[in-house]
């Protein structure tokens, strides 16, 4: 029987597609003042890729160049639209060494430094007295 | 020009999408120690992808895998927001077979 390397390649770049750039956009977002520029550089290589994806002749190529490329773009959208509204909600943490999480600290109540999902499930909700400290019922 | 690449990208975001529901629902009401089941189903997946000779089938098969395997990773944060009050919050899970075991390993989050 012929083994089709095309759905294990597609697999491949799917998961290390979200998962570095589930990392990367969480890590990139709190250290960039200016998100715009990685956010540019994500969509221009995004758009690259795909563009490659349709000159390749190679079904594998393309295929790879085609998830990693629509993940770099979905990664554009994270970095300069999804992430930062995570920051102003308070459900991911800023960073107050940057100047632009700074701001969002010092204009958005929710905005914290805690990250909340730093511990683990324990099986019952929070009451929202053990959600007024900062810590979250942690400390 | 070859169409083959983009077309898959595209069907990829909307599985990954897919991935957003799943997590959200399945968490609420299974609970996140359903993880190692969702990731081994994932694997089977990716694994069955090499023996399909469609390249179709073979890629959409692929790409559900890796995706159920990610999202077997995302179940513990899940829970943690839903503890939290940023999703609804269903108390009364159904657990898997040995959930008691599962609940001594390290739950992955990557």
């Amino acid at each position: 029987m012929e083994l089709n390397w095309i759905g294990p390649a597609a697999a491949a770049a799917t998961f290390l597609g979200v998962w570095i750039g589930h990392v990367s956009v969480r890590k990139i977002e709190r250290e960039v003042e200016r998100i715009w520029i990685p956010s540019a550089l994500a969509l221009l290589f995004g758009i690259g890729l795909e563009v490659a994806s349709f000159m390749t002749p190679n079904m594998i190529l393309s295929t790879i160049c085609g998830i990693l490329g629509v993940t770099l773009l979905w990664d554009a959208l994270e970095l300069s639209v999804r992430q930062p509204r995570r920051i102003k909600e308070g459900y991911a943490p800023a960073n107050p060494n940057n100047p632009r999480h700074a701001q969002i600290l010092a204009t958005h109540p929710r905005a914290t430094i805690v990250d909340w999902l730093d511990r683990d499930p324990r099986g019952t909700s929070y009451a929202p007295t053990e959600l007024d400290s900062k810590e979250g019922g942690l400390a | 020009m070859n169409w083959f690449g983009f077309s898959v990208g595209i069907a990829t975001l909307f599985i990954i999408g897919l991935g957003f529901v799943w997590v959200i629902r399945g968490e609420r009401y299974f609970g996140y120690l359903w993880w190692p089941y969702v990731m081994g189903f994932g694997a089977l997946c990716v694994v069955g992808s090499l023996f399909v000779s469609n390249d179709w089938v073979s890629v959409l098969l692929g790409g559900f895998g890796a995706s159920l395997i990610w999202g077997s990773t995302e179940l513990k944060e899940q829970a943690i927001r839903g503890e939290l009050g940023w999703y609804p919050f269903h108390a009364k899970k159904i657990l898997p077979p040995l959930s008691n075991i599962i609940k001594k390993w390290k739950a992955p989050s990557l």
